[in-house]
C-alpha cells in the first residue's frame, strides 16, 4: 500500500510542478496590469515597457483623427493625469470626446516615452453594463 | 397585483419551509404522513410559482410600469414576444424565474421518482427546497421582482436593451438556466443518498438522465450565447473567455466529466466518490456561476451592476453547501469504496478517468483564469488581468488530448485491451488520422494546432464510422436487412452508447471548427465610395452608405459588392441601428457571407455620410459553420441517448417503416462522417458482463433459450443458451429477461409474445412463426420508400398502431412490460 501511495505521491508532485512552472512562464507573456491614468503617470519610468491595461477618461475634445485613415491620436486623463494615446483601427461607438459625454475607456498596450500605444483592437470603451440602467 | 406578486413569492417561502422541514422529519420518524405532507408542500410551491410568474408575464403585457422591474426592462411600443421574455432580462426576474424552474423540475423529479426511489424522496425535497428557499429569500428580503415605485407609476418603460431585443438572446437565457437549474435535481438526489446511506448505484439511474437533459440545455445555451454574441456583437469571434461566459462552461465541464464517469461506476463500480463530488462540484458551479454573474465581483460585459449585500448573501450559501456536502461526503466514506481496482491503463475505465481528470482540470483552470484579475489585486495589490491568448494557449492543446480520447476511448476494452484487440480497433482510425496527417502536411498546413487538430478529428470519425459500420454489418447479417435498416436498430438497441457516438461526432465538428480558427484573416479599413479592397479571395467594393428610418431606429447601411474570381458573388449591408431611447448605443448589424469553407463577415464600425465613407470590419472565418453544426448534431445525439426506453420498444415495434423514414437523415450522417471501409467481423468489442450468468433452472428455461436466437451478431446466429462468450453482453441480457418471465410463471407462448413485443421483429426466433404477414412487413418500406416522401409520412402515421397480432398481447402485459423495462434499465 505504501509503495502505491508513493507513486500517486510522486506523480501528483511532478504534475503539479510541470503546472505550475507552465502557469508561471505563460502568465509571464499573458498578462497584463490593470491600472489607471494616474497611477501610471506619477511612476512612468517603471511602468514604461509592461504590458497595460489603461483605465481613465477621454480628454474632452482632444480626439483627432487623420482625414481617410483609421489613425487616431487623442488624450486619456484621470484625477488631473494626461497621457497621449495613439491607435489605428476601428473605434467603439461610445468612444467619445464631446463635452457631457467623454467615454470611459480601457486601453490595452505599452507605454513609451511619447506617450501610449495601443494595440490593435485595444480601444474598450466601458459602459455602464449591457444589462442594467446607470444608478 | 404587485402586492399579489409579492404575497406570492413570501407564500412560496413560507411553503418551500415547511416543505424542507416536515421532510426531513417524517424521514427520521418514519412517518408516512409528514412526508407526504411534504411532497404536497413541495408541489404546492410550484403551483405558487406558477402563479406568480403568470402575474409577473400579465404585468408586462398589460405594461404595468408601477412595478420598477416592468418600467425598466420593457416599453409599451415592444413587440409581444420581448416583452415575455423581459421577465428574465433583469437581476431580480431572472432570479424568479430560476426559482419557478427549480420547482417544476423538481416537482417532475419527485414525481417520477416518488416510487422507486422512496426512500430518498424526502432528502430530495428537502435540499431541492432548501436551495429553493435561499433564492426566494434574496427576493423577499433584498431583490423583490414585485418592488413598485413610491412615486406613482411610470408613463412608459425604459425598454429592453436593443443588444438583447434578438431571439438568440431571447432564448438563450432560459435554455442556459434550464442547464444550470437542472443541475440541481442530481445534487439533490446525491445528497438525499448520502444523507440516507443507499449509496448503492440507485441514486445514478434517477438522475443520469436529468444530468444528460440538463447537460443538453447548458451545451445549448452556450451555444446561443456564442451564435448571439458571433451575429449580435459584431467583434468577428464568439468566445472571449469572458468571465460569464466562462461561468457557464464550469459546470459544462464537470457535467460532461459525470455523464462519463457515472458509466464506469456502473460497469464496474469504480470512482463512487468521484462521481458524489462531480455532482455536488457542478451544482457549486452552477451556484457560483450565478454568483459571479450577480455580484459584480468580476468585471464583464455580462455582468449585472455590482451588489455587496448580494455578494455576501451567495457567500454564505456557497459555504454552506460546500461545508454540508463534503461533510456527508466524508462522512460517507467507508460506504463510497470501489468494489474494483483499475485492472491496466489500456483499458476503457482508464481512458474515462484521463477524461475526467482533464475535464475537472479544464474546469479548475478556467476557474483560475477567471478569478485571476481578483486574486492578484487581493494579494499583490496589483491588478493583473489575462486575456483570450493566455486561456486560448493553455485550452488548445487540453482540447486536442479530449479529442484524443473521444477517438481511443470507445476502442479500448472494459478491464484490459490486450494486443491484438488493439491492432483490430486502431488499424483503421490510426490510417485515417496518419493519411490525414500527411495529406495536410503535404499542403503545407501549420501543424500546431490546427494540423493536429483535423488530424484528431479524422481519427475520431473514424472511430465513429467504424463503430458504427461494424456493429450495423452485423446487424444487418443478423436481421437479412438492409445496413440503413440495421443502423437504425442499432442506435435503437443501444441508444446511450450510440447517441454518445453521435454526440462525439459533434465534438468533433466544434472542434473542427475551432481549428479554423488558425486561419483567420481581418482588416479594418475606411472605404470611400467607389474603392476597393481585398481579403483573402474577396474583394469588397464600397457602392455608397445610405441613411434610412423605419419609425423605431434610424438605419445607416454599407453597400458593399463582394467579387471573387472577377464576378461579383454577393451584396453585403452592413449596417448600424440607432434606436429610438438608445441612441447613444447604436446597435452594430453584421453582414455576413456564410459559407462551409469560410464566413465573410462585416461590420460598419463608423462611416461619414457626407463624404460617403464607411469603416469597415472585415474578417474571413474559416469553417465557423461547422461549430454551429456541430452542437446540432450533438444536440441530436443526446436527444437520441435521452429518449425513454418506451420509446425506443415503441419505434422498433414499427421499425421496417421508421427505417425508410430515417434513412435519409442517416445517409446525410453518413456523408459526413469519413466512411471508413471496415469488414465486419464476429467478436466486435463486446461489453465485459460481470453479473451472474442465467443458468437455466427449470426445464422451460432450458427449453426457451435453446429457442431464442442471440442477437449479439458476434455468435452467428446461437441460441442464448448456447452464446456465453464472455464478450456477449446481448445474449446475457436476453437470459436475464427470459429469467425475469420464468419468474413470473409465464407460460411458453407468452414468453414468446413479450420476446416478440420487446424486439418487434421475430429476429431473434430461431423459427419465425408467421411468414406471410412477416414478408409483408419487412416488404412495406420498400414500397413504400418509392412512392416518395409524403407517402411515407401517411404510411407511418397509420403505422404507429402496433400490429395486430401484438396487440392484445401488449394490452393484457403492459404492467409487466413496464416492469421489463425496469429491470433491463438496471442491466443496461
Amino acid at each position: 500500500m505504501t509503495h502505491r501511495y508513493i507513486k500517486i505521491g510522486a506523480t501528483t508532485a511532478v504534475l503539479v510542478a510541470a503546472f505550475m512552472g507552465l502557469m508561471w512562464s505563460t502568465l509571464r507573456e499573458g498578462t497584463e496590469y490593470y491600472k489607471h491614468v494616474d497611477e501610471v503617470m506619477t511612476d512612468q519610468q517603471a511602468w514604461q515597457g509592461k504590458r497595460l491595461q489603461l483605465h481613465g477618461h477621454v480628454v474632452t475634445n482632444s480626439i483627432m483623427r487623420k482625414p481617410n485613415t483609421l489613425e487616431y491620436i487623442f488624450k486619456v486623463q484621470n484625477n488631473g493625469q494626461v497621457v497621449n494615446a495613439r491607435y489605428t483601427g476601428i473605434v467603439p461607438d461610445t468612444f467619445k470626446d464631446t463635452p457631457g459625454s467623454e467615454a470611459e475607456v480601457v486601453l490595452k498596450g505599452t507605454l513609451t516615452s511619447d506617450g501610449f500605444h495601443t494595440e490593435p483592437n485595444g480601444v474598450m470603451a466601458k459602459c455602464p453594463s449591457k444589462y442594467e440602467k446607470k444608478s | 397585483m404587485a402586492s399579489l406578486g409579492s404575497f406570492l413569492l413570501l407564500a412560496s417561502f413560507v411553503v418551500c419551509s415547511y416543505a424542507a422541514v416536515v421532510s426531513v422529519v417524517g424521514a427520521r420518524r418514519h412517518a408516512r404522513r409528514l412526508v407526504e405532507s411534504g411532497i404536497g408542500a413541495f408541489y404546492l410551491v410550484c403551483a405558487l410559482m406558477t402563479a406568480a410568474s403568470a402575474v409577473m408575464i400579465n404585468a408586462f403585457l398589460t405594461g404595468d410600469f408601477s412595478i420598477q422591474y416592468v418600467a425598466h426592462y420593457s416599453d409599451s411600443v415592444q413587440p409581444l414576444f420581448y416583452k415575455i421574455t423581459s421577465y428574465w432580462g433583469g437581476l431580480d426576474g431572472s432570479i424568479m424565474f430560476w426559482v419557478f424552474l427549480l420547482s417544476v423540475f423538481g416537482s417532475i423529479a419527485v414525481y417520477v421518482n416518488r416510487e422507486r426511489h422512496r426512500e430518498l424522496i424526502p432528502y430530495v425535497v428537502t435540499t431541492i427546497a432548501t436551495v429553493q428557499m435561499f433564492f426566494l429569500y434574496l427576493m423577499v428580503v433584498h431583490k423583490n421582482p414585485f418592488l413598485t415605485y413610491l412615486s406613482g407609476p411610470r408613463a412608459d418603460g425604459e425598454g429592453l436593451n436593443p443588444l438583447l431585443q434578438n431571439f438568440y438572446m431571447a432564448i438563450h437565457p432560459p435554455s442556459l438556466y434550464t442547464g444550470f437549474v437542472g443541475m440541481t435535481i442530481p445534487f439533490a438526489f446525491g445528497i438525499a443518498a448520502l444523507a440516507t446511506g443507499h449509496l448503492d448505484d440507485s441514486w445514478l439511474r434517477a438522475v443520469r438522465r436529468w444530468t444528460m437533459f440538463a447537460w443538453l440545455f447548458l451545451s445549448f445555451g452556450l451555444f446561443l450565447g456564442m451564435i448571439w454574441a458571433y451575429e449580435e456583437l459584431g467583434w468577428g469571434g464568439y468566445w472571449a473567455w469572458d468571465p460569464v461566459e466562462n461561468a457557464a462552461l464550469l459546470p459544462w465541464f464537470t457535467a460532461t466529466a459525470f455523464l462519463h464517469s457515472v458509466m464506469v461506476q456502473e460497469r464496474r463500480s469504480m470512482l463512487r466518490v468521484w462521481n458524489v463530488v462531480l455532482v455536488i462540484v457542478t451544482f457549486f458551479l452552477t451556484i457560483f456561476g450565478t454568483f459571479l454573474t450577480r455580484s459584480g465581483i468580476v468585471q464583464s460585459v455580462h455582468a449585472f451592476g455590482s451588489d455587496p449585500v448580494l455578494a455576501w448573501l451567495f457567500t454564505g450559501f456557497m459555504v454552506v453547501i460546500l461545508v454540508v456536502s463534503f461533510g456527508l461526503v466524508i462522512w460517507r466514506l467507508p460506504l463510497l469504496r470501489a468494489r474494483n481496482d483499475l485492472d491496466s491503463w489500456m483499458s476503457r475505465e482508464a481512458a474515462f478517468l484521463v477524461n475526467n481528470w482533464i475535464l475537472l482540470f479544464s474546469a479548475f483552470f478556467v476557474l483560475f483564469g477567471t478569478m485571476f484579475p481578483t486574486l492578484s489585486e487581493a494579494v499583490t495589490g496589483n491588478r493583473l488581468t489575462v486575456a483570450g491568448p493566455f486561456f486560448n494557449k493553455w485550452m488548445t492543446p487540453i482540447a486536442l488530448v479530449l479529442l484524443f480520447l473521444t477517438g481511443a476511448g470507445p476502442l479500448l476494452a472494459w478491464r484490459k485491451s490486450t494486443l491484438s484487440n488493439l491492432v483490430y480497433q486502431f488499424m483503421w482510425p490510426a490510417i485515417a488520422c496518419l493519411g490525414t496527417a500527411a495529406a495536410l502536411a503535404a499542403l503545407g498546413v501549420r501543424v500546431w494546432a490546427s494540423g493536429i487538430c483535423f488530424s484528431l478529428c479524422a481519427l475520431v470519425a473514424a472511430t465513429i464510422a467504424q463503430e458504427f459500420f461494424r456493429g450495423a454489418n452485423i446487424r444487418r447479417r443478423n436481421t437479412g436487412t438492409d445496413i440503413f435498416t440495421a443502423l437504425v436498430g442499432l442506435v435503437g438497441r443501444n441508444k446511450r452508447r450510440y447517441g454518445g457516438y453521435i454526440a462525439h461526432l459533434g465534438f468533433v465538428l466544434i472542434l473542427l471548427g475551432f481549428g479554423g480558427m488558425g486561419f483567420n484573416k481581418d482588416t479594418q479599413v475606411p472605404l470611400k465610395a467607389g474603392e476597393d479592397v481585398k481579403i483573402g479571395r474577396y474583394t469588397l467594393r464600397n457602392t455608397s452608405v445610405k441613411v434610412s428610418d423605419d419609425g423605431q431606429k434610424q438605419m445607416v447601411t454599407a453597400y458593399l459588392a463582394v467579387f471573387a474570381d472577377g464576378k461579383q458573388i454577393d451584396t453585403l449591408y452592413p449596417a448600424k441601428w440607432f434606436f429610438r431611447k438608445h441612441e447613444q448605443e447604436p446597435t452594430t448589424e453584421v453582414a455576413i457571407r456564410r459559407s462551409l469553407a469560410e464566413d465573410l463577415y462585416v461590420t460598419l464600425g463608423g462611416y461619414e455620410v457626407g463624404t460617403q465613407v464607411a469603416n469597415l470590419e472585415i474578417h474571413v472565418n474559416p469553417l465557423v459553420n461547422w461549430v454551429w453544426m456541430g452542437f446540432g448534431i450533438l444536440a441530436l445525439g443526446t436527444g437520441i441517448a435521452l429518449l425513454p426506453e418506451r420509446v425506443y420498444a415503441f419505434a422498433v415495434a414499427r421499425m421496417p417503416i421508421e427505417a425508410a423514414a430515417t434513412t435519409t437523415a442517416l445517409t446525410l450522417i453518413l456523408a459526413i462522417l469519413f466512411a471508413t471501409p471496415a469488414f465486419a467481423q464476429p467478436g466486435m468489442s463486446g461489453d465485459q458482463n460481470t453479473r451472474t450468468s442465467f443458468y437455466a433452472r427449470t426445464d422451460l428455461e432450458k427449453q426457451l433459450q435453446h429457442e431464442i436466437v442471440c442477437t449479439c451478431g458476434a455468435c452467428g446466429h446461437a441460441n442464448i443458451g448456447e452464446c456465453r462468450k464472455d464478450a456477449c453482453a446481448t445474449s446475457h441480457e436476453m437470459r436475464g429477461e427470459l429469467a425475469a418471465l420464468i419468474d413470473q410463471g409465464k407460460g411458453h407462448d407468452e414468453i414468446i409474445q413479450a420476446f416478440l413485443a420487446k424486439y418487434g421483429s421475430e429476429e431473434m426466433l430461431g423459427a419465425p412463426i408467421d411468414k406471410g404477414f412477416n414478408r409483408l412487413a419487412w416488404l412495406v418500406p420498400y414500397l413504400l420508400g418509392a412512392t416518395g416522401a409524403a407517402a411515407i409520412g401517411f404510411a407511418a402515421v397509420k403505422w404507429t398502431r402496433k400490429p395486430d397480432v401484438q396487440e392484445e398481447n401488449v394490452a393484457i402485459d403492459s404492467a409487466l412490460e413496464e416492469r421489463i423495462d425496469d429491470e433491463l434499465r438496471d442491466l443496461d
